[in-house]
């Protein structure tokens, strides 16, 4: 495979690192769990040929993966050019050239109403939902109450990479928990503008407003059912997917 | 008739079609897409030993459709819902008046829903009157999302759908069924956006409005939404055959459905042909929850529920008195027909 123009200071597992960061959007889940991508060619130009479980899937969504997966190889070391294909989509050839070429959806998309931000933005909101139901849950397991959760704010965690664990600092006192369905939160809260300044609360309600103690109850109902809606759209793109590939389609 | 654990269950299929998919009656490309798609639905939630070729699929005709129901599939009555999609079907997919050659050999058997598209303007409303003169609907299944021209889709909350709506509350039809379901290519997205539900559910409040499909993927604005209007209703076609091949994930939606809007508001449908009664119906009677889920929701899915979800809540809203129905039904045309003794299937 060793040719002039190859670089062999690319390395195969960094890229698959920065293809593990995106997500289909809808799911919040990453595309290389979801056995998304089929093609993966790493030389000085990154190849990357992903496939998607239904050929009818949201333009809109597979577009955004495909911008994703593009500009998650910037500022890659010895990459200098990056290819991304869709295959077996019905819109396979308008996105793959559209994205290639840096066009706009809507310039490509000559019937679509708008880009696709505001989707996009409306899917990262519940994604953030979605991880808020967990980040609770785990806080409610560690034994806070629901005061003391709403009165959270980003400046009151610590993450300890070493042991994998968060520390609360909560009415004068530490507490434990796993550092995971935090960390994934704060990220995803990050992203959303959630948390923007230090003492910003760390959890917000879906219109993103501070939590009363008491809505917390209603307001952690409404992120469980974020959590079911994307679980349950996820089991509908595995079954389709199954379906389309031939494997079995019973519950993982 | 279906039996479970000793006990006779009413089965009012809320949502069955009878569509003509043949290549002859495709005059656009998002005819054959449209149908491509239905049929990835099928495959992915249907047992390997019940699914049906591409070509039986596009079109299997009205003596199929009432062995697959009536002798093979337990249901008692089915509720015509209409896909019209004329911009790709020559003749229509799935329309009202296709319909009513069933629904009129068998009246006892079939409700008969119309339809509405408020880009129709006047004549759309006179072509409401007719449904209403000609077939006395009761209800209306609309499909937000098809396209039309350069339109690719209709709001419910738009002031031309709530004339429409006023047309319906005057004739009496008071059962609306906006299809908010699984993204499906061609059409677009945000036209199955559930968020136009609310205000018109606010407006009509004589009206009940039954989303089909439960707003699955958009579940959770839908349970907010069904939450706070007490005439909005679930319509649990592609939720019920979950219950096949993801069993926990099923027990989940219900586990959401039952907390947010209660037993009272879901409606089972099989959304026939897309899937069949012969093996959803008991599949949906023999689900559970887990103890897990009943502890988190708070809820259960006992036989009681499940005898309101399989249809004494869809004959509330259709004005079906089941003990009396029971009674026609034992010696209906399809009953002598299938030789179904006592209200019983022959499948039993």
């Amino acid at each position: 495979m060793t040719t002039s123009k190859s670089s062999p200071t690319v390395d195969r597992a960094a890229v698959i690192n920065r293809l593990d960061s995106v997500t289909d959007p809808e799911l919040d889940r990453s595309i290389v769990e979801l056995g998304y991508i089929d093609d993966l060619r790493v030389e000085s130009t990154v190849f990357v040929r992903f496939t998607l479980p239904t050929a009818w899937c949201s333009p809109a969504f597979a577009w955004m993966m495909a911008v994703d997966i593009r500009d998650s190889m910037s500022e890659l070391s010895g990459v200098e050019h990056v290819t991304v294909r869709l295959a077996d989509h019905m819109h396979a050839e308008e996105i793959t050239n559209g994205v290639n070429e840096g066009r706009a959806f809507d310039a490509v998309f000559e019937d679509a109403m708008d880009g696709v931000e505001a989707v996009r933005a409306t899917l990262d909101a519940k994604a953030r939902l979605a991880r808020q139901y967990r980040a609770v849950e785990t806080l409610l397991g560690a034994g806070l109450d629901p005061e003391q959760i709403t009165g959270l704010r980003r400046t009151d965690l610590t993450f300890d990479e070493e042991t994998n664990r968060v520390a609360i600092a909560t009415d004068g006192v530490v507490v434990y928990a796993p550092a995971p369905p935090l960390t994934e939160y704060v990220e995803k809260a990050n992203e959303t503008g959630i948390l923007c300044e230090p003492d910003d609360r760390l959890f917000v309600t879906p219109e993103g407003t501070p939590i009363t103690p008491e809505a917390f109850e209603r307001v952690h109902h409404r992120a469980r059912s974020a959590r079911t809606n994307m679980t349950g759209q996820g089991a509908v793109c595995e079954a389709l997917q199954d379906a389309r590939y031939g494997r079995g389609s019973v519950e993982r | 008739m279906y039996h479970h654990e000793g006990e006779d269950v009413f089965i009012l299929d809320s949502h069955i079609h009878l569509w003509d998919a043949s290549e002859e009656n495709i005059d656009h490309e998002g005819g054959e897409q449209f149908i491509q798609c239905f049929y990835d639905y099928h495959t992915a939630f249907t047992p390997e030993e019940h699914q049906w070729d591409l070509e039986t699929y596009r079109q299997y005709g009205p003596e199929k459709m009432v062995r697959d129901l009536f002798r093979d599939g337990y249901v008692d009555m089915g509720i015509f819902q209409p896909t019209y999609l004329t911009d790709f079907y020559a003749e229509g997919f799935n329309t009202t008046d296709q319909n009513a050659e069933l629904a009129t050999e068998y009246p006892e058997r079939f409700v008969l829903n119309g339809q509405f598209d408020p880009r129709d303007g006047d004549a759309g409303l006179q072509e409401l009157e007719r449904l209403k003169d000609d077939y006395g609907i009761q209800g209306v299944k609309l499909y937000t999302a098809e396209w039309r021209g350069d339109s690719k889709g209709w709001r419910l909350d738009s002031p031309e759908a709530f004339e429409y709506l006023e047309k319906c509350a005057e004739l009496g039809i008071t059962n609306i069924h906006p299809h908010k379901g699984p993204t499906i290519r061609p059409l677009n997205r945000d036209a199955f956006d559930v968020a136009d539900v609310d205000d018109a559910a606010t407006s009509f409040p004589e009206l009940n409005f039954i989303v089909e499909h439960v707003g699955l993927p958009r579940l959770d604005d839908f349970c907010f939404i069904a939450a706070q209007e007490p005439n909005v209703y679930g319509g649990l076609a592609v939720a019920a055959p979950f219950a096949q091949n993801r069993p926990r994930k099923f027990g989940e939606i219900m586990g959401e459905l039952l907390f947010w809007l209660g037993e009272d508001k879901l409606l089972f449908g099989s959304d026939y042909a897309l899937w069949e009664p012969d093996w959803l119906v008991p599949t949906v009677m023999n689900a559970e929850l887990t103890p897990e889920q009943r502890e988190e929701y708070g809820v259960s899915l006992t036989t009681d529920v499940k005898k309101k979800i399989m249809g004494e809540n869809a004959a509330e809203l259709y004005d079906i008195d089941i003990k009396e129905k029971k009674r026609t039904l034992q010696n209906d045309a399809i009953s002598q027909q299938f030789a179904l003794e006592d209200g019983e299937t022959a499948a039993d």
